[in-house]
This record gives C-alpha cells, sequence and structure tokens, in this order.
C-alpha cells in the first residue's frame, strides 16, 4: 500500500490483543477509508478494544496500527489529528461542561481566547449552549453523551472515533448527531462508530465492519458485503399483478434458487444466487402483462449481514 | 528537542497541575490530609495553652505565697521545717505521711516561674525537686520528638500515600484518567505534571503546618524569650524544619505516585515502605542510608532523643549511622526522587486504560 493511502487511512495490521488468557480481538487486518464506518457486533465481540487500540488507550499484543500515517503510541501527534469519545461514563469531579471541553483544549497548547472561543463553538455543535455552565454531575445520560462528543469533535479533528454516540439520545437529537456525522464524512474525515442499533447503522454508515469473538468476520460497503455471501442467497420481495404467472417465469432462471408466493397473491419472494443477473433478466420476465408495483431487496442490509454472519449469538434491535 | 517543544511542554505540566490543584486542594476527599497535617498544631496549641494556665496559676499562688527565687534557692538538705518555713514562710501545698518510726512531709513553694518540692523525712529536708517551667530549649527537643517520629513518619508519610497515590490511581477508580491520555500530552510530561501538583499541594499544607506548629508551641513564650531564641538559632530551625518537611514531600511524593502506578492496590507497598522506613532505627548503617527518613532526620536541625518508653530490649537493637551531611543529604533525596520518577513515568508510557481490572 503506498503511503499517500496509508496516510489517508486508519490502518490495523495483522493486530491482535489478548488480555492475559482472554482475547480481545485477533489478527485484525483492516484499511479504514475516509467516510462513515460502523464497527457492528455482539457484546464482547471486541468492538471497543479496536477503538482502544486505535486510539492507544490499550497497546497492541501484536502487529502495527497507523492512524493516517502516525502510531497511536505517539499521542503528541496522534491526538491532534484524532478525536475520541469512549464508552465511559465518567468525567473530572466538579467541573461545568464548558470547563471540561475548554480545560481538555488548553492542554493542546490553543491560547485561551481561541480555547474559549473554540468551546462555544463544540457545545453549541452539539446543542447543548444553555446547559454549558452546569456541572456535569447534574447532566441527562443524553447530555453526558453529548458533552463527549463535543470534546472529541472540539479540535476539530480527521478521525472521530465514537464508541456508541447514539445511546441514551432522544430521536430528535440522535437525527441531529446523524447530521453532524454526515456533516463530517461529507468534509471527507473519518468517522468510526460503534453501534448495536442496526437499522441506524444500515442509515448512516458507509461501510460496515462487523466483528465477532474478536474476529473481523466482514468489512466494505453493505451491499458488497452481502453479495460475498454466497451461501445466503439474496432475497427480493416483488410486489406486482399475475404473481403466479412471474412465479413460474422467474424460477425457469438457473441462479434463482426459491420462490414464494405471497399469501395474499399480491407478490413473492424470490432467492437468488446473482442478485445483478436477477434484476437485468426481471426486465424481460415483467412482459404480458405482469405489472410491477415495487421490487425491494429483503436482506441487503445491517441486520441481515449480522444474522447470517454472526446468527444467533445475540438479538438484535 | 527544540525550543518550541520544550515551551509547549512547560506549558502543559502548567496546565495539569492547574487542572490538579483544583482536585486536589479543595476536595473534600482530601480533608483528612488536612486534619493529619494540623493534629500536631492542636497538640502544641494544647501544650501553650496549658503552659499559659500553669503559669497564670503559679502566679496567683505566689501572690498568695509571696517568695523570692533567691529565698527558695538558699533552702539546702539537711534543714528542718522550722528553718525552711523561717526563711520561705508558709508553702501553697502541705503534704503529711506518718508511718511508725517515719514521718514524711512535703512542702511545696513557687516563686511565680518555677515549683519547688521540698520532701522531710522525720523533720529533715531530703530532696529538693525544682519542676522548671519549660524553655525554648526544653521545647525545641520536644518538638524534634514529634517532628520526627510523628510528623515526617506518619503524618507526612500517609498524607503523601494519600495526595500521590490517588494522582493516577484514584483517576483510574474513578474512570476519567482517559480524558488525560485523549490529549496530544507525553505521559511523561502528564507524571511529571501530575508529580509538580501533589508536590507543590503537600509543600503547601505541611510547610503551613509546620510553620503553625512552631507558632503554636512559641505562644506560651514571652516576646522577649521568642526574640533571643530567633536572633540565636531560632530562624536556622525554622528554615530547616520547613525544609525537611519539603524534602519529605518530595521523596516520600516520588515513591508514592510510583506506587499508584506500578500497583493495583498500592497500600500494600505503602505499607511495605512504613515498614521499611519504622524499622530504620533498627537497621546496620548501610542499610538505614536506603531510605527517606535517615536523610530527613540528616537534615534536621535538632537531633531527637529515643522514645524513653522503649523497651531495654529495643533500645539494645538501635544502631546509630553517622548523619549524612547536608549536601549529601539533599543529593541523595534528589538522586532516589529523580530515580523514582524515571520508573513512574517509564511506567506511565505503556499506561492502558482497563478499568474493569483497575
Amino acid at each position: 500500500m503506498n503511503d499517500r493511502l496509508v496516510n489517508d487511512r486508519v490502518v490495523l495490521d495483522n493486530v491482535s490483543r489478548f488480555y492475559g488468557e482472554v482475547l480481545g480481538v485477533n489478527r485484525v487486518t483492516l484499511s479504514v477509508p475516509p467516510g462513515i464506518t460502523s464497527l457492528v457486533g455482539p457484546n464482547g465481540s471486541g468492538k471497543t478494544t479496536l477503538m482502544n487500540l486505535m486510539t492507544g488507550l490499550v497497546r497492541p499484543t501484536r502487529g502495527e496500527i497507523r492512524v493516517l500515517g502516525i502510531s497511536p503510541a505517539d499521542p503528541e501527534r496522534m491526538f491532534r489529528v484524532c478525536g475520541y469519545a469512549t464508552q465511559f461514563d465518567s468525567f473530572p469531579r466538579g467541573m461545568t461542561g464548558f470547563q471540561f471541553i475548554y480545560s481538555y483544549l488548553r492542554l493542546f497548547g490553543k491560547p485561551h481566547d481561541e480555547c474559549q472561543r473554540t468551546t462555544a463553538f463544540a457545545i453549541g455543535r452539539v446543542n447543548l449552549g444553555d446547559a454549558a455552565h452546569r456541572k456535569i454531575a447534574g447532566y441527562s445520560k443524553g447530555m453526558r453523551q453529548r458533552i463527549k462528543l463535543a470534546q472529541a469533535i472540539a479540535h476539530d479533528p480527521r478521525v472521530l472515533v465514537l464508541d456508541e454516540p447514539l445511546n441514551g439520545l432522544d430521536p430528535l437529537v440522535r437525527a441531529e448527531t446523524i447530521a453532524l456525522f454526515r456533516e463530517f464524512a461529507a468534509e471527507g474525515r473519518h468517522v468510526i462508530v460503534s453501534s448495536h442499533i442496526l437499522h441506524e447503522v444500515d442509515t448512516i454508515s458507509d461501510q460496515v465492519i462487523l466483528l465477532s469473538n474478536g474476529y473481523v468476520v466482514a468489512e466494505g460497503k453493505i451491499h458488497g458485503v452481502r453479495e460475498e455471501m454466497r451461501e445466503h442467497p439474496m432475497q427480493v420481495i416483488i410486489r406486482c399483478t399475475r404473481a403466479n404467472v412471474l412465479a413460474s417465469r422467474v424460477f425457469e432462471q438457473d441462479h434463482v434458487v426459491e420462490v414464494r408466493l405471497h399469501a395474499d397473491g399480491g407478490g413473492l419472494l424470490v432467492k437468488t444466487r446473482d442478485a445483478d443477473r436477477f434484476y437485468r433478466a426481471l426486465n424481460h420476465l415483467a412482459l404480458d402483462g405482469v405489472g410491477i408495483e415495487s421490487v425491494a431487496p429483503a436482506d441487503d442490509n445491517v441486520n441481515s449481514l449480522y444474522e447470517y454472519l454472526i446468527g444467533g449469538e445475540e438479538s438484535t434491535r | 528537542m527544540n525550543q518550541t517543544m520544550l515551551r509547549q511542554w512547560l506549558t502543559q505540566i502548567g496546565l495539569v497541575i492547574r487542572l490538579e490543584m483544583r482536585k486536589t486542594f479543595l476536595s473534600r476527599r482530601g480533608l483528612w490530609v488536612y486534619l493529619l497535617a494540623l493534629a500536631p498544631v492542636l497538640i502544641f496549641l494544647a501544650h501553650s495553652v496549658s503552659e499559659l494556665n500553669s503559669r497564670k496559676e503559679r502566679r496567683a499562688l505566689n501572690d498568695a505565697h509571696p517568695v523570692s527565687t533567691a529565698a527558695l534557692r538558699s533552702i539546702d538538705r539537711g534543714m528542718t521545717i522550722e528553718e525552711v518555713a523561717g526563711k520561705v514562710g508558709e508553702p501553697f501545698a502541705k503534704n503529711e505521711f506518718h508511718r511508725p518510726r517515719i514521718s514524711v512531709d512535703i512542702y511545696q513553694y513557687t516563686d511565680g516561674e518555677n515549683i519547688y518540692t521540698f520532701q522531710f523525712r522525720n523533720n529533715q529536708l531530703v530532696d529538693i525537686n525544682e519542676r522548671d517551667r519549660d524553655t525554648i530549649a526544653k521545647d525545641s527537643v520536644i518538638f524534634a520528638g514529634v517532628f520526627q517520629f510523628f510528623y515526617l513518619r506518619l503524618a507526612i508519610f500517609f498524607g503523601c500515600v494519600g495526595v500521590f497515590t490517588n494522582l493516577f490511581r484514584g483517576e483510574m477508580l474513578d474512570k476519567s484518567l482517559h480524558f488525560y491520555l485523549l490529549t496530544p500530552i507525553r505521559r511523561e510530561i502528564l507524571t511529571v505534571g501530575k508529580y509538580l501538583a501533589g508536590l507543590i499541594a503537600t509543600v503547601a499544607i505541611f510547610c503551613t503546618s509546620t510553620l503553625l506548629q512552631l507558632v503554636a508551641l512559641s505562644l506560651h513564650f514571652t516576646g522577649s524569650e521568642i526574640s533571643e531564641y530567633l536572633a540565636g538559632p531560632g530562624w536556622g530551625h525554622v528554615a530547616w524544619y520547613l525544609g525537611v518537611t519539603a524534602a519529605a514531600c518530595l521523596g516520600y511524593g516520588s515513591i508514592f505516585l510510583a506506587c499508584g502506578l506500578l500497583f493495583k492496590n498500592p497500600i500494600i507497598p505503602a505499607a511495605t515502605v512504613l515498614v521499611w522506613e519504622g524499622a530504620n532505627m533498627f537497621l546496620p548503617a548501610a542499610l538505614k542510608k536506603v531510605s527517606v527518613i535517615f536523610y530527613l532526620q540528616s537534615l534536621s536541625p535538632v537531633v531527637a532523643p529515643p522514645d524513653a518508653n522503649l523497651p531495654r530490649f529495643q533500645r539494645l537493637l538501635i544502631t546509630s549511622a553517622e548523619p549524612t551531611p547536608a549536601a549529601w543529604a539533599v543529593l541523595g533525596l534528589l538522586t532516589l526522587t529523580i530515580l523514582v520518577l524515571a520508573v513512574a513515568a517509564r511506567k506511565a508510557r505503556t499506561l492502558e486504560i482497563n478499568y474493569s481490572t483497575d
């Protein structure tokens, strides 16, 4: 991989981390491009360990990590380009939200006036302006999540690592926060989030990394990953008229493995090993009076990937 | 290392100190350190108040039974009760004990300052006891004992355990240490910043206490006595005691900062250090020098006598080593501090955040 590419990516090369006998992550090799990347996996799958490794809070037992070409063992350079909102719900004692962000920024060596300005801006971005001068100890769970986010973005990092950032947020704030992630990603930055909430991951992610028991089981764009899973045929739902006619024609295709008519007779579920060929063929098959109302993939999402790859290890929300 | 980098490190150290001072100085958790530091002040204050009351009482007794110092000093052994009473009058307190063939009479007089006790056996003076009022020389030996055996070994020791082990370990328990580790600050700089914050806090608390102890102890002396003392060795003693207090914070601080970084439960190594420092007086001369207390005692301006109540067997075990010259003692402490801090900084460099196991 050339230097320019490495300097633009978060790269993990054969990284393992063991806690004594316990496996954290094992032989993880990733090259995360800019955009929103979601780490998905059940509890204990290694999401937080991976984030802590990326930010130097834990050291790899084996392997090498580079964040935009910088080693996490070099915090002086690393945290000028990287912001991390951890899952730890604890803060330095006795501080207001403003003092917390301000003192954090001062450690970057920025002058007082700039820190004041930047603190106010970061707090404004997470809509906590009204509560900025209240003690964090009195904040709600959602406010604490937001002040952590403000701390992560305050120094305008190029890589944003966020551990379960949407936990505890109400729907409105959740939407605003997702919009903020998109804004960051649109500027060509990295936003790496971990989440359990699969439908949100589906909505916000440019790419996903699926983890199970410390191993990366899949990575890439959701659609691309889904297509790679040959042992699980793609499912397509078609709502149409004369569904039985379409069903018989569809079944003649060699890549179609199963067709099920909907109980109301107004549509069918098709399972195919080659979705692209199926979509191309559908234009011809749907002639002769078959009126197609809608065609939609039924399992081309993170939820299905999660189910197929990780199985019933943990129920999804 | 260029100048910009050095300036940035110094700025960061300053900022860490400011953040830590807020936590160390004004936290409810640190209240016991203040109480520990102030305990000897209260003891010396109580001593002074008691001395002032005694002196007032003696003066009142002297007014009621006037007698001069010269007259009291002229009394010699072998005199009879009548001869004594003829010279110095009636005592303010008189006790009699009669047994077959023996009668004991005890007469007490005061010249307003000291108390003189005369013991007569069968009407003959056999013993004269002059209980002097406290003098600065006497009290400075008492102060040296309290300073070396309580203040240095216990108050400053445990105060430093509380302040310095918490600089890292306390934040791990609070789960807030990671906020420092998410900033562009070298872990070594963070260690130095935290150490200096702890040092400033403990030096301020314990040096203030040392000063207050000396003030409290001097309250029952007259202005002229204090002026005389200060004109002599007084100011030197004050400066040395403050210096030794600061040196104790310096040495113990580095050890307990390292304990907080190296051990999940720093109380166990702290207890080990306590035993080692406590056993210092019984150690061979060479081993004595591998401790903080040896250097601190070498720097102390007044030698404290060993505890008079120590059992004879333990007294036999006490070994003496030539005190180290002040310059060597300071150098020894500084070397120890720097070495221990280097170990701590090395540990901080590879410090991981794993709160669930900490």
